[in-house]
C-alpha cells in the first residue's frame, strides 16, 4: 500500500527521516583477500531432525584413503574439498529436545554458532542471518539461539521465504512506513519511560534500565534495516510454485526449493549466515516409484530391522543429495574476487541426533566444507580418549576463522586446527 | 518459623561497616562470641559468615539477610552444630528475641519491582483488552525466568532487546488486527488445479493401480481422511470442486457395507502442514453419498467455500474403523468389538505375540493373515472370551496400532474402501469475505465506538484515546498522557493526505502497546491504591486485567474497604477465569510443569502425552475442588478423593475406563491421595529412570514444611545414590552426613526424602527396586505389555526403606506416617502455603516483617476453620498483599 504522505509525516512526529549513515552499519569492502589466513565471510549450517544411520554414514577408512559411505555418496565429487568427523559431540541431553544443543552446546538458553558469526559479518547483509526449515518442524526442534537464548523463528515457507527475500514495492511502502513510524513509537514510549523514572524508587529505576537499554538496542536494528530499504532489492528470475509443498508428505519437494532459495539468498549477497532445519515427522515417502516401508520418524527408530535401515537410509541419501545440489549452486557463484562462494564459507552439514533409534545424542554425524580448511579426510575421534575432543572444538576452528575472538565455546576448549588447518 | 530468604553466596559477608554500624547491646555480643565466634570469625570463617564485627549495618541488604539466617538456626537449633558446646535454652531465647526485634524494626515489608507482564499474562491482557480469544505470541516469543519459585516475579522478568523487537512486531500484528489497513480491490484469479495421481495424501490408504487414490477409513480421524498436498486456496472464495468416487468391496469383507451408502463429506483443513486436526473443529463444506455395488464411478460435483490458506479434504463419514474423539487413535470401543467378533484374529493375534516393535505394516499384515489362513489357531482358548486385562487403561500404542495396521491393510485390500479419481478444483469463482475480515470489522467498530455527531476525526480519535488508555494502562491515565496520543493521532491526520482514522489509531495503538505503562505493572511509588490493587488481584487470580467488575470497584475506589477486596476475591475465585490461577500456581507449586521435560524410562511405564495430561489434570482437579468447595487444609495432605482417568491405572491401581477424568473417592490415611504422592509430583521430584531422596527431600522443604534447605556449597559434588542395589540408598546418604557441614542440612533433606522412596519415578507405588532385565529401548517390554498388566521390563531389586528419622526425634515409617505427621503439623504446611501465595500474588520474596504477616494470615484461616479459599482470602486481605 503506497501512500505519498507518510514520508512528510515521519519528518513531522518520528524525527529526522535523513538517516545518518552510521560507519558501523554501512557496507565494507571484503576484507583481505590478500591477508593470510584469509577470514572466513560465510557460514551454512545444515542439519537434519532425524539424523542419519551412522553405520551407514560415516566411512570406515579414516584419514585421506577414506571411501565415501552410502549415504555421503552423493558428495563424491566434493571429496578434497570436505571432511569428515566421526565421535564429536556435545556430552549432551540425549531425546528429541536434545538436539536443540546441536549448534550451542547447551539444551537452551545459549547462544548459538551462527548468531555468534552473525553478529562478526551481519552488518555487510540486508539479513544478519537466516534461520530455514520446511513447514511446521515438530515442537522441539530448534536451532539458532541468540545471545539471551531465544530461539530463532525459522521461515518454512517457500513463499514466506521468497517474500522476505525478494519482496515487492507494494510491500516495501509498508515496510518503510512501519520501520519509521516504530522509531516515533520508541521516541514516544521513551519519553513515558523517562517520565516514570523520574517518579520512582533507585530500585526501579533501575528496572526501567532494562527498558531503555532494549528500546536503544531496537531502534540501532530499525536504523541498520533502514538503511537496507533504500537499496534496490535483488531480481531474481526463480519458477516458484503456486503452492507452498509444506504438508509434510511433500517434505523433499520443499527441501529442494528451501536450498535453491537459501543458495540464492547467499549469492545475491542478501545474508552471509544461514542455518537450515530438515525436519522430520511419520510422514511415509515415496522414494524412486516405492512408498517406503514405514513413515520417517518410525524409519529412524529401526529396532535394527535391515529393511527399515535400508529405507531410513534412501531418505538420508535424499537429503544429501540436495545439500550437494545446493554446494553446486554455491560453488558456482562468485565473489567479487572471483573467488568460489563455497571458497569464502564454511558449511557444516550433520546433525543434532546421533543414534535416532535410541535417542542417543553422541557421535553426531559432521562434514564440514568450505575454505580456510584443510579437507580430504576422515577424522574419527576417539570418544573414550582421556580428553576426548568434543565438537565444540570443530566450532572453535570455525569461529576463529571468522576472526572472533573466542577461546571457549559449547564445551570446546582448544580448537581442531591440528587436524582442518 | 518461616525462613523464605534466599540462601547466600558462599563470599565472606562481613557487612559491619564502621559508619552505619548499630552497636549491639553487651548481652548479644557477650552470646556471639561466647557460641560463634570459634567459628565465624576472621578471613577463614565458616561458610564465609562472620559474626565478630562490633555491629550491624542494618541498611544493606546483605546484613539483613545475614541475620535474618542467624535467627532461623536459632529458632531451628541448627546452630551451634552437634557437639559443640551449646547456650541455655534461656540465653538462646533471649538472643533470638533480641535478633527478631532488630530485624522487624529494620526490615520493611514489601518493596516489589515494577513487574514486566509475563508471557501468560502479556497474552491474557492482549485477549482481554481487544477481543481476540485466541491470541498467541509465537513458539520464538523468548521465555520468562523464574525467581522465588514463580515466573511472575519482578526480578525475574527481565526485559531484553529481542523482548522489546518482539513486542514491537506483535504491537503492528494486534492493530492489523484491531484496526485493519485499507486494502486496494482484489479480484479472483481463478484458475484450474488438476490433482494428479500424487496430488493427495493420507495416513491410512493410497494409491491403486489404475490411479485411483484409495481411502479405507476416514470417519473422526482427520489423519486418515484424504486431503490434496499441492493446492491451498490462494484467496477466499467460492471453488468449484469435481471427482469422481466409487465404492470397492470384494467378497473377503469383514465389514458389511451393502447396506447403507458411503457417505462422502468435504471438509475444511485449516492448513496443509496441520495433519492432525480433530473433525470436531472442521467445516463440512459438502456431502455424497455412494452407493454401494455399482462399479462405474459416479462423478460428483460441489461448490465449496474455502477461506486462505486453506485446502479441503475427502472424509468417508461412515467408514468401518473410528475413534471416539479427542483421542487420534482407535478408540477401545472399535478395538473391542474387533477382537470380540473376529476370534480368529484375536487367536492370531495372541498366537502373534505381537511382532518386533520394528514389523512394518506390511509384514505385521501379512504375518497375521497367514496365521489367519494356517487354519492351525485355537479358537478354544479361553483367553479368547474376555478382552486383554491390560484394557481397562493403560493399554500401549503399540497394539493399537498393530491393529490399526492390520485393519488398515485388510480394509485396503478386501474392501469396504472408496476409490476416488480426477479430483480438479476450480476457483477461486467468486471471493468472498471470510469469518476472519468480518470480526476484524466487528472489532474495528466496537474500537472506534459511537461517534458523536458533527465531531471530526481528530476530535473523535481523542475521545477513543481518552477511552481506550485507561483500559489499556489499567489506571486513569493523566490528561498529558492522553494529549500526547492525541497529538500523535493528530498528526497522522493532518500530514497524510487521506488518511484514515484508522490508520491513526493503529499508530496510537501500537504506540500503547510498548508503553512501560501497559508492559509493566506496579510502576507507581507509594501505598497501592485501588487501581493497583485491582490489578495485583486480578493478575494472581485470573493472570489477566481487572474485569469490568472490578475495574468499576476500583475506580470508585471501593476496593480500599477490605470487605469489598474480600468479595472481589471470591468472585474471581468462584469464576472460570480463576482456572489460570490454578494451571499457573500448581504447575510452579508442585513442579507439574517440569513435566513436559521427562521421559520416563519405557521399562517402568509406557508413557505419552496422555499419561502426562492426566497426571497434570489430577493435580489441577484435587486443587480446584479445595479451591472451589473451600475444604479445609489437610485435604491437601490426605483427600479420600482425587480425579482419574484410565491413563493413571496403572500407577493407582484403577478400573476407569477411557480418558474422562472422574471423581474416585477412597479411604483417607492410605498411600494414595494427596500432594504427597501425586503422580505428577513423584515424576517431578525424579528424573523419570530413578529417584533421588535428596531431591525429594528438598522438594517437601521447600514446598511443604515451608522450611528450604539452602543451595549447597558449591564446591561439593552433587550425590547421585546408585539404586542398583551395590550399596543401600540409605548407607550411601549416611555416609555423606558423616560429613558435619552436609549433615546440617542433610539431616533434614534425607530422612523426608527416604520416606517417599515408596514411589518409582512415574509415581508408581514399589516394594522393591526394580533391576532392569530389558534393553533400554524398550522394545521387548513393549511386546509383553499387550498382555500382562505389568511391565515385564524389571525384576525385584532390593527392598526399599522407607523410614524417615526426623531431627525432632519423629520416626515416620511409610507414606501415612508422613502424611499424618503434617496433618499434625498443619500450621506448618499452612504457613508454607500462605507463602507461596503471597509471593505468587506480590511478585516478590517476603521480607522477614512479613512472617508475622503470614503467622497472622495462618491463625486468621484457622479460626474460620482453615478452609483453603478462606486462607485465601486472609492472605488477599493481609498488610503484605496490599504493600508493594
Amino acid at each position: 500500500m503506497h501512500q505519498p504522505g507518510r514520508r512528510k509525516f515521519l519528518q513531522g512526529v518520528g524525527g529526522s527521516l535523513a538517516l545518518p549513515m552510521l560507519e558501523s552499519l554501512s557496507p565494507k569492502p571484503l576484507r583481505g583477500l590478500q591477508q593470510d589466513p584469509a577470514p572466513l565471510q560465510r557460514l551454512v549450517c545444515v542439519g537434519t531432525y532425524l539424523g542419519f544411520h551412522q553405520p551407514d554414514f560415516f566411512p570406515q577408512r579414516t584419514g585421506p584413503g577414506f571411501e565415501f559411505s552410502p549415504v555421503l555418496k552423493p558428495l563424491e565429487s566434493y571429496r578434497d574439498r570436505l571432511t569428515v568427523f566421526s565421535g564429536l559431540d556435545h556430552r549432551g541431553r540425549n531425546g528429541h529436545g536434545g538436539w536443540q544443543a546441536w549448534m550451542s552446546g547447551s539444551a537452551t538458553g545459549s547462544v548459538s554458532m551462527d548468531q555468534l558469526v552473525a553478529d562478526k559479518v551481519g552488518d555487510h547483509t540486508r539479513f544478519a542471518s537466516l534461520q530455514l526449515t520446511c513447514g511446521t518442524p515438530p515442537d522441539p526442534a530448534r536451532m539458532s539461539f541468540t545471545k539471551e537464548g531465544v530461539a530463532l523463528p525459522m521461515i518454512g515457507r517457500p513463499s514466506v521465504l521468497y517474500q522476505t527475500l525478494f519482496r515487492s514495492s507494494d510491500d516495501s511502502a509498508r515496510l518503510e512506513y512501519l520501520l519509521a513510524s516504530n522509531r516515533s513509537v520508541l521516541d514516544g514510549v521513551t519519553q513515558e519511560a523517562k517520565a516514570l523514572a523520574r517518579s520512582v524508587t533507585a530500585s526501579d529505576r533501575e528496572k526501567l534500565g532494562e527498558y531503555f537499554a532494549s528500546v536503544r538496542q531496537v531502534e540501532k536494528d530499525l536504523r541498520k534495516q533502514r538503511l537496507w530499504l533504500d537499496r534496490p532489492v535483488p531480481r531474481v528470475d526463480y519458477p516458484l510454485p503456486e503452492f507452498d509443498p509444506v504438508a509434510p508428505d511433500l517434505a523433499l519437494e520443499c527441501e529442494s526449493i528451501m536450498y535453491d532459495l537459501m543458495a540464492l539468498a547467499l549469492t545475491t549477497d542478501s545474508t552471509r549466515v544461514a542455518t537450515f532445519l530438515v525436519p522430520g515427522w511419520s510422514q511415509v515417502f515415496t522414494i524412486g516409484g516405492r512408498k517406503l516401508s514405514a513413515g520417517y520418524h518410525g524409519l529412524s527408530h529401526h529396532g535394527n530391522n535391515p529393511v527399515r535401515i535400508a529405507d531410513y537410509n534412501l531418505v538420508g541419501i535424499e537429503h544429501v543429495r540436495r545439500f550437494g545440489r545446493f554446494l553446486d549452486k554455491l560453488d558456482k557463484a562468485k565473489d567479487e574476487h572471483g573467488r568460489s562462494l563455497l571458497d569464502t564459507a564454511a558449511v557444516v552439514f550433520g546433525s543434532g541426533m546421533g543414534n535416532a533409534n535410541t535417542h542417543d545424542n553422541s557421535n553426531l554425524p559432521t562434514v564440514l566444507l568450505g575454505g580456510a580448511f584443510r579437507h580430504g579426510s576422515h577424522w574419527r575421534i576417539e570418544r573414550d580418549a582421556p580428553n576426548p575432543r568434543l565438537l565444540g572444538d570443530l566450532y572453535l576452528s570455525l569461529l576463529q576463522r571468522f576472526g572472533i575472538d573466542v577461546d571457549k565455546f559449547a564445551g570446546g576448549e582448544s580448537n581442531l586446527d591440528e587436524l582442518v588447518a | 518459623m518461616f525462613r523464605l530468604a534466599g540462601p547466600l553466596g558462599a563470599a565472606t559477608l562481613f557487612v559491619a561497616s564502621a559508619l552505619n554500624a548499630a552497636s549491639m547491646p553487651a548481652e548479644s555480643r557477650g552470646f556471639l562470641d561466647r557460641n560463634c565466634v570459634a567459628c565465624h570469625a576472621g578471613e577463614q570463617a565458616q561458610a564465609g559468615i562472620r559474626l565478630d564485627g562490633s555491629g550491624i549495618d542494618w541498611t544493606s541488604g546483605e546484613a539483613t539477610a545475614l541475620w535474618e539466617r542467624v535467627y532461623d538456626v536459632l529458632e531451628t537449633k541448627l546452630m551451634p552444630p552437634r557437639g559443640a558446646g551449646q547456650p541455655s535454652e534461656v540465653e538462646r531465647e533471649r538472643m533470638a528475641g533480641w535478633l527478631e526485634g532488630q530485624l522487624l524494626s529494620h526490615t520493611a515489608s514489601g518493596a516489589s519491582v515494577p513487574r514486566r507482564l509475563n508471557r501468560y499474562e502479556y497474552e491474557n491482557s492482549i485477549r482481554s483488552l481487544f477481543n481476540l480469544p485466541d491470541f498467541e505470541v509465537p513458539h520464538s516469543f523468548p521465555a520468562d525466568d523464574s525467581r522465588h519459585g514463580f515466573d511472575n516475579n519482578g526480578e525475574g522478568l527481565v526485559l531484553s532487546p529481542p523482548l522489546m523487537a518482539q513486542y514491537l512486531v506483535l504491537a503492528t500484528h494486534v492493530a492489523d488486527e484491531v484496526l485493519p489497513p485499507a486494502r486496494g480491490a482484489t479480484a479472483a484469479a481463478s484458475k484450474l488445479h488438476r490433482l494428479g495421481r500424487d496430488g493427495l495424501a493420507t495416513g491410512a490408504g493410497g494409491l491403486v493401480g489404475d490411479g485411483a487414490f484409495r481411502i479405507v477409513s476416514s470417519r473422526n480421524m482427520a489423519n486418515v481422511a484424504a486431503w490434496p498436498v499441492r493446492f491451498e486456496a490462494r484467496q477466499s472464495g467460492i471453488y468449484r470442486l469435481t471427482f469422481n468416487a466409487v465404492g470397492y468391496e470384494t467378497d473377503r469383507m469383514f465389514y458389511e457395507q451393502r447396506a447403507q451408502p458411503f457417505r462422502l463429506q468435504i471438509y475444511a483443513r485449516p492448513k496443509a502442514d496441520e495433519v492432525y486436526a480433530p473433525f470436531g473443529d472442521l467445516r463440512i463444506l459438502a456431502e455424497f453419498d455412494v452407493h454401494p455395488g455399482g462399479s462405474a464411478p459416479r462423478t460428483l460435483t460441489a461448490e465449496i467455500e474455502l477461506l486462505a490458506g486453506e485446502t479441503f479434504g475427502i472424509r468417508w463419514e461412515n467408514g468401518p474403523a473410528y475413534s471416539d474423539p479427542p483421542r487420534r487413535d482407535f478408540s477401545h470401543a472399535f478395538l473391542a468389538d474387533r477382537l470380540t467378533r473376529d476370534r480368529l484374529f484375536y487367536a492370531a493375534m495372541l498366537e502373534f505375540g505381537g511382532g518386533a516393535r520394528s514389523t512394518t505394516e506390511k509384514e505385521l499384515y501379512e504375518a497375521i493373515r497367514a496365521l489367519m489362513d494356517s487354519g492351525n489357531l485355537d479358537l478354544h482358548d479361553p483367553r479368547l472370551d474376555k478382552l486383554p486385562e491390560v484394557w481397562g487403561g493403560g493399554l500401549s500404542s503399540a497394539p493399537h496400532n498393530w491393529i490399526k495396521g492390520f485393519v488398515h491393510q485388510e480394509l485396503f485390500r478386501f474392501g469396504p474402501a472408496v476409490d476416488l479419481s480426477g479430483i480438479e478444483v476450480e476457483g477461486p469463482l467468486r471471493l468472498v469475505e471470510d469469518d476472519a475480515t468480518r470480526a476484524r470489522r466487528a472489532r474495528s467498530e466496537r474500537f472506534l465506538g459511537e461517534r458523536a455527531p458533527g465531531t471530526t476525526d481528530e476530535e473523535h480519535a481523542r475521545t477513543v484515546i481518552g477511552r481506550f488508555l485507561p483500559r489499556a494502562f489499567r489506571r486513569p491515565v493523566e490528561e498529558g498522557q492522553v494529549e500526547a496520543y492525541a497529538a500523535l493521532a493528530a498528526g497522522y491526520l493532518r500530514d497524510i493526505p487521506g488518511a484514515r482514522i484508522e490508520d491513526a489509531l493503529h499508530l496510537v495503538l501500537r504506540r500503547a502497546l510498548v508503553s512501560p505503562n501497559f508492559l509493566y505493572r506496579g510502576l507507581r511509588p507509594g501505598p497501592l491504591d485501588s487501581f493497583d490493587l485491582a490489578s495485583r488481584l486480578s493478575y494472581f487470580i485470573t493472570s489477566a486485567p481487572p474485569d469490568d467488575a472490578l475495574a468499576t470497584a476500583a475506580s470508585g475506589g471501593a476496593l480500599s474497604d477490605p470487605a469489598v477486596l474480600a468479595k472481589e476475591a471470591e468472585r474471581l475465585l468462584l469464576s472460570q477465569a480463576s482456572d489460570r490461577f490454578v494451571r499457573s500456581f500448581t504447575g510452579q507449586w508442585l513442579s507439574t510443569r517440569l513435566l513436559r521435560g521427562i521421559m520416563p524410562d519405557p521399562r517402568l511405564i509406557q508413557f505419552g502425552d496422555a499419561n502426562r495430561d492426566a497426571m497434570i489434570a489430577e493435580a489441577e482437579m484435587l486443587f480446584a475442588e479445595i479451591l472451589r468447595e473451600d475444604l479445609s487444609l489437610e485435604a491437601f495432605i490426605d483427600p479420600g478423593f482425587s480425579y482419574r482417568n484410565a491413563r493413571l491405572n496403572k500407577i493407582y491401581g484403577d478400573d476407569l475406563e477411557g480418558p474422562e477424568m472422574r471423581r474416585v473417592t477412597f479411604e483417607t490415611g492410605g498411600r494414595y491421595g494427596g500432594i504427597l504422592s501425586l503422580a505428577a509430583v513423584m515424576m517431578a521430584t525424579a528424573n523419570g529412570v530413578d529417584t533421588n531422596p535428596v531431591h525429594r527431600g528438598v522438594w517437601l522443604l521447600e514446598n511443604v514444611f515451608g522450611t528450604p534447605a539452602p543451595e549447597p556449597p558449591p564446591d561439593v559434588p552433587a550425590i547421585a545414590p546408585d539404586t542398583s542395589g551395590a550399596t543401600l540408598i540409605r548407607d550411601q546418604l549416611a555416609a555423606h552426613r558423616a560429613d558435619p557441614t552436609c549433615a546440617r542440612c542433610h539431616d533434614r533433606i534425607d530422612p523426608l526424602g527416604m520416606v517417599l522412596e515408596s514411589f518409582d519415578p512415574v509415581g508408581l507405588w514399589r516394594d522393591h527396586y526394580p533391576v532392569y532385565t530389558q534393553p533400554e529401548d524398550g522394545s521387548e517390554a513393549l511386546n509383553e505389555e499387550f498382555y500382562s498388566t505389568v511391565g515385564k521390563g524389571t525384576a525385584a531389586g532390593p527392598l526399599v526403606d522407607s523410614v524417615g528419622l526426623l531431627a525432632d526425634g519423629t520416626r515416620l515409617d511409610d507414606t501415612p506416617a508422613l502424611k499424618r505427621y503434617v496433618v499434625e503439623h498443619i500450621d506448618m504446611f499452612s504457613g508454607c502455603l500462605v507463602g507461596k501465595l503471597l509471593v505468587y500474588a506480590t511478585g516478590r520474596a517476603l521480607t522477614f516483617r512479613d512472617r508475622r504477616e503470614v503467622e497472622r494470615i495462618v491463625a486468621a484461616a484457622k479460626s474460620r476453620g482453615n478452609g483453603f479459599r478462606d486462607l485465601i482470602l486472609e492472605a488477599v486481605g493481609s498488610e503484605a498483599f496490599a504493600t508493594r
